[in-house]
């Protein structure tokens, strides 16, 4: 008996992991079924679905994107304070003093607008290749309102470094929001915590930048991952593309 | 497989990426300097122990953390190791030892770096921590103006050991900025420029054409600037002063005053010199110059008016600075007749003081011109809310960026050299500027950006803020008290935290100082006390009552109640020993700068005749610290001992020799 086959007989290796790992088509589909982050996607894929050209990976580098995020934004959180004489120094701090703190927050910038980047373009190819339509036409609902809350996130972090160009950059997003018929001032009002940017409106800012919108976010791309194997794999270009010259 | 070898060298090259940053951060630059330090310290330590000290030092950022100070953190010392440290003095920079200054070294915990430095005190690397970019928000200020960051703590208008601040800030009051700009802790100010009222029985309109072109080149003493009106402008405010009423009792005094007989010439030039004009006054650039020039009076102003003006300048002019001397009706005659015969401009063209006829058109201009050209903001009429120019509130802070350049594109882009171009040429940023042009030269300048970098847009916290100490200024009512504004004893002399700066002697605690006697005597006819001193008290012709008046207020109220009457009181009776105070005066040396009988330097008041003069209480607290009452006394302070003191004090009151009685007119200041 190996080493190896002693581990995998062990009741705590058995409790965790239950599919064997000879590459049958059942284990392939025990890993896929016994696994929460895993199952969302399908046990089996169709090898064209894989190439470059079919998806461009666009969904996938979205998905990249949103986990950098979150990895970084809860590094980010450790060092950051959303009040008014701590935030812009808090921004001072990364710079200086916080090891990689730079770099931190850059690879949480960039990626942020890589984020918004290749979820609009995510959205272009779907639109092209026709993927709205039945049966996945739920799931593309579900792709807008994700594309919603990528931009609320860009907007709210916006605000968060508490420099001249969040503030202005806030105060005219909160002033275009004025002007929407009838509930304007209401909605400014509800978004900033006030008539003017203050510390209300950057506590505000922030909960929604780091809990209401990232959760809201998370769950979202859940059901549009499951919605995209329930709906029958991802779709590339459409057939007929094909057949007309 | 393609698809894995790009998979491959793309992870590759992510790992590359992200492995930059750790090491562009183990590369930063203040971990070599410390290495470097470590180095030197080792090369310059004297023991073991120090060496010792050196080599274990870590490589950290050093902070220091001022919780009282808006919790302000200053990282300076990461890479100035040495500040306080004495074995790095005339160390390469970063790591040299501070300069001894009045907070250094012993403060430097206390108040960090950037609160008198400017600067970033968070960033850790040069360019962010000096603010070299013009986009900086705090950049450090540059050497000339250092001394702006003593002005951020400190109120007073003179702060110890920063002369350019307080050049500055006296510079910025004379000038009469804040009579339109308005300032912390200027709320109050009022211009003393003269009431413009009088000025069509004054002067002609030749004279004040000239004026208004350019006041300095008429008389160099002015505090007016330079307008830059064009001859339009000038044409319209001529008319429209011209066009004024001339109040009905001065206008009545002027007439009668101009009707006089002429008076006698040379007697009025042995009055003028006798009197100390030039205490105040000018003649050809002799004098003190805080006051009008005199050398051309006779060309700026009608007989008539000078002769009203003289004997009751307070009513021409309530705020002036000028007393109203006890000149009888002929004396005054006779000094103007003097002016008449000698200070004239004999370039002059014969209509110098000719009047002009009031056109109405032009005075109406003239009149909105006075208003919109702000000249009202120091000849009467300027209220609060009606300063027009910026606020100067956190002039001191504000950011390059932020900052109206205008056509000056020649400028560098920074606060310092912006403020100096605004006050060099004003109106060199824009067309249709109001701001005057000052003839600023280069040490006023730097004086003035300094007092105006000064200025903080927020005040520092209350632990940090030093506030001058108000002094109480008492100036009685009642019949001393007219006496005093009369002869405006406060134009020269200190009362606690008011006055002028002209006289060496305060007045705060004049009845400790002099004896009663000797004061009555000296009012009625004062003579130099500080011979090297050009400034000397004028000869007021003060009468022997109101002298003795004033003495008995000074000896009553002028008193420092830790003055002792008799310093010998209680004390053993060698302290009374005179011929071992004569020995003291000789060892520590009084002579080099104190005459006494006819031996001695003239820099300190002659001593001979200190039994008349000084209360003995009052010289033996100042042989024991000669600074007590004025930071600014030259006497070095010899730290003696309670006996010393006694002894020199019993030694300088044997000597009552009577003063020798002062020649009237002939001071070395005579003119002409």
């Amino acid at each position: 008996m190996t080493v190896g086959e002693w581990v995998r007989n062990t009741s705590v290796y058995r409790s965790v992991i239950r599919h064997g790992i000879a590459p049958t088509n059942r284990n392939r589909s025990l890993i896929i079924f016994e696994n929460l982050f895993l199952h969302v996607h399908p046990v089996k894929v169709r090898e064209k679905t894989l190439r470059f050209t079919h998806t461009f990976w666009l969904g996938g580098i979205t998905l990249a994107t949103t986990i950098i995020l979150v990895a970084t934004g809860i590094l980010l959180m450790f060092y950051y304070h959303p009040s008014v004489p701590q935030a812009y120094r808090d921004m001072k701090e990364l710079q200086y003093v916080v090891d990689n703190g730079v770099f931190l927050r850059n690879l949480h910038r960039w990626a942020a607008h890589l984020m918004v980047f290749s979820a609009f373009l995510h959205m272009l190819r779907v639109f092209y290749h026709r993927a709205y339509r039945p049966p996945r036409q739920f799931n593309w609902v579900v792709g807008v309102v994700l594309l919603l809350l990528t931009l609320l996130l860009s907007y709210t972090g916006y605000l968060l470094p508490w420099d001249q160009l969040a503030f202005w950059g806030v105060s005219v997003g909160t002033n275009m929001a004025k002007q929407a018929p009838l509930v304007g001032e209401r909605v400014r009002f509800f978004l900033l915590g006030g008539n003017i940017v203050s510390e209300n409106a950057l506590l505000r800012f922030y909960v929604l930048h780091c809990v209401v919108l990232p959760v809201a976010l998370l769950l979202l791309i859940s059901v549009h991952i499951w919605r995209v194997r329930k709906d029958g794999g991802v779709q590339g270009p459409p057939d007929d593309e094909r057949r007309t010259p | 497989m393609t698809l894995r070898r790009l998979f491959a060298f793309s992870s590759l090259v992510f790992l590359i990426v992200l492995a930059f940053s750790p090491v562009k951060n183990a590369l930063r630059p203040y971990r070599a300097l410390q290495r470097q330090f470590r180095l030197l310290g080792i090369s310059r330590a004297t023991s073991a122990k120090a060496r010792e000290m050196y080599s274990s030092r870590p490589i950290a950022i050093e902070q220091i953390w001022l919780p009282e100070l808006n919790d302000h953190v200053d990282r300076c010392t990461t890479c100035h190791l040495g500040v306080a440290d004495a074995a790095m003095t005339g160390a390469p920079q970063p790591f040299r030892t501070h300069p001894p200054t009045f907070h250094t070294p012993q403060d430097i915990q206390r108040f960090g770096c950037t609160a008198c430095h400017g600067g970033e005190g968070l960033a850790t690397d040069q360019a962010d921590a000096h603010g070299t970019s013009p986009d900086a928000t705090t950049p450090i200020f540059p050497t000339d103006f250092v001394e702006a960051g003593c002005g951020r703590c400190h109120d007073a208008d003179a702060v110890r050991d920063a002369p350019t601040l307080s050049s500055g800030r006296a510079l910025m009051a004379k000038s009469n900025c804040f009579a339109c700009h308005k300032a912390r802790g200027h709320e109050d100010f009022r211009a003393d420029a003269p009431p413009l009222d009088t000025l069509p029985m004054k002067t002609g309109a030749e004279w004040l054409r000239r004026w208004l072109t350019d006041p300095k080149a008429v008389d160099a003493n002015a505090t007016m600037p330079n307008f830059q009106l064009t001859g339009d402008d000038i044409k319209a405010l001529s008319h429209y002063l011209f066009g004024r009423t001339v109040p009905p009792q001065l206008q009545h005094a002027i007439d009668l005053a101009g009707a006089e007989p002429p008076g006698d010439s040379a007697r009025g030039k042995t009055l003028f010199a006798e009197s100390r004009c030039i205490s105040c006054h000018t003649v050809d650039g002799k004098g003190n110059g805080s006051a009008p020039e005199l050398g051309k009076i006779a060309s700026r102003a009608s007989r008539g008016w000078l002769v009203a003006f003289v004997r009751d300048p307070h009513a021409f002019y309530p705020q002036t600075r000028m007393p109203r001397y006890s000149f009888t009706d002929a004396d005054v005659r006779d000094i103007v007749a003097w002016f008449e015969d000698e200070l004239r401009d004999f370039d002059a063209p014969a209509n110098i003081l000719v009047p002009l006829r009031v056109n109405q058109t032009f005075a109406e201009k003239g009149e909105k011109l006075f208003k919109s050209a702000g000249c009202f903001a120091c000849h009467g009429g300027m209220k609060e809310g009606e300063r027009f120019g910026p606020d100067l509130y956190g002039i001191g802070e504000k950011k390059a960026t932020s900052l109206d350049f205008g056509k000056r594109t020649d400028l560098k882009r920074t606060l310092p050299a912006w403020l100096e171009a605004k006050i060099s040429t004003p109106r060199s940023f824009a067309t249709g500027l109001k701001m005057p042009t000052f003839a600023f030269d280069a040490a006023q300048k730097r004086a003035i950006v300094t007092a105006l970098l000064a200025i903080p847009s927020t005040p520092v916290p209350d632990a940090y803020h030093s506030a001058p100490p108000q002094q109480a200024a008492i100036v009685p009512a009642g019949a001393v008290g007219e006496i005093m504004s009369r002869y405006r004893c406060l134009s020269c002399h200190q009362i606690g935290s008011r006055g002028g700066d002209i006289s060496t002697a305060p007045l705060t605690f004049e009845g400790s100082k002099v004896n009663r006697d000797w004061l009555v005597r000296y009012l009625a006819v004062p003579y130099s006390i500080r011979p090297i001193i050009a400034e000397r008290m004028p000869v007021l012709k003060v009468s022997k009552e109101e002298a003795a008046l004033l003495a008995d207020a000074i000896a009553m109220i002028y008193v420092d109640p830790s003055t002792p009457d008799d310093p010998f009181a209680g004390r053993p009776a060698s302290d009374r020993d005179t011929a071992e105070g004569e020995r003291l005066y000789t060892t520590f040396g009084c002579r080099s700068c104190h005459i006494i009988g006819k031996n001695g330097g003239y820099y300190g008041p002659p001593l001979t005749e200190t039994h008349a003069r000084l209360k003995p209480g009052w010289v033996f607290r100042f042989l024991q610290n000669p600074q007590r009452w004025r930071a600014d006394v030259r006497c070095p302070n010899y730290g003696m001992t309670d006996t010393d003191a006694l002894r020199l004090t019993a030694y300088l009151e044997t000597l009552a020799e009577a003063p020798a009685p002062p020649v009237p007119g002939a001071g070395k200041e005579a003119v002409k």
